[in-house]
């Protein structure tokens, strides 16, 4: 098989759906966010956002912490190290396969 | 991706922040200016410290509150990480090179003025670094807000009458230029924290 197709195989699936990809490229950006941050962003609905943080966050790739600002419950979110390295890899692959 | 750095102008704030350190400098210049001719330079720098410190706080408070009650509630909060050095670097010689650009043509231009003082080059480089700034602000910061545009054709504008006013060396002319520039900026970062407070809604509390 040529390489360069072979490197749209060994994309990583967990970052690959666009939903995904938008959490994962936002969080990427950035230092930690909150949810509504990237409800705003993504303009997804919030059970959309929830079920895809979810599946990230049993990837490894982001951490979710509940927290307040004052008396408002507050869920920050940040890439881990495991996260920012896939997200690297999955940008080199795909660039190698386009 | 540009998108989570414009997010921090969201609001206006980095606007309306860059607008009180330029009104800062031109406060500062102005009580300078008025010190005695044989001041030493700890005076001077005294002054200009003891304006821009302050300024500078309360900038930086002003800002902050207006994220923590405002901008957080709404759209939600983002902390970014530190910048490298390599992207500063870039964006200052981009600005300056674009500055030197326009400063050329500026003194070109004005060289068919009728006031021969004011094609000095020393003029035309601060005034056109200053109309440079703002335009690299709009182009990387303000993508959504085409009208910022007109902001910056306005503040050159401006820039032009002041320096036809203005005699004198560019020292004297930073004053004026300082202050109408600070108060564009301020405007708006002011017009576009009104935009956004007036565009945007908190959501309901049980949003998460």
């Amino acid at each position: 098989m040529n390489e360069q197709i072979r490197a749209i195989t060994e994309l990583d699936r967990v970052i690959h759906e666009p939903g995904r990809l938008m959490i994962v490229a936002l969080l990427g950006a950035v230092k930690e966010c909150d949810f509504l941050y990237l409800l705003h962003e993504t303009e997804m609905n919030k059970g959309n956002l929830s079920s895809h943080l979810a599946r990230l966050e049993e990837a490894g790739y982001v951490e979710i912490e509940k927290t307040y600002r004052g008396k408002v419950p507050q869920t920050l979110l940040r890439l881990t190290r495991a996260g920012r390295v896939a997200f690297e890899q999955y940008r080199k692959g795909l660039k190698a396969a386009f | 991706m540009g998108r989570p750095k414009r997010y921090d102008n969201i609001d206006g704030t980095g606007e309306m922040f860059m607008g009180l350190m330029i009104l800062g400098f031109a406060l500062a210049g102005y009580l300078e200016a008025i010190l005695p001719e044989n001041s030493s330079r700890w005076m001077h720098g005294i002054v200009l410290y003891g304006v821009l410190i302050p300024v500078l706080g309360f900038g930086y408070w002003v800002r902050r509150v207006i994220k923590k009650h405002i901008t957080w509630p709404r759209t939600g909060y983002a902390a970014y990480p530190r910048r490298g050095r390599k992207s500063w670097w870039i964006g200052i010689v981009a600005t300056f090179l674009i500055a030197a650009v326009i400063a050329a043509a500026g003194a070109c231009l004005m060289g068919f003025a009728r006031r021969h003082d004011a094609m000095s080059i020393p003029r035309m480089g601060m005034l056109a670094s200053i109309i440079a700034v703002y335009a690299f602000w709009v182009f990387f910061m303000c993508k959504k807000d085409p009208w910022k545009w007109l902001v910056l054709i306005f503040m050159a504008l401006g820039l032009l009458a002041i320096t036809l006013i203005v005699p004198g060396d560019f020292i004297w002319l930073s004053h004026p230029a300082l202050l109408f520039v600070g108060l564009v900026w301020l405007g708006s970062g002011g017009a576009t924290l009104y935009s956004y407070i007036r565009y945007t809604q908190p959501p309901a509390p049980e949003a998460e």
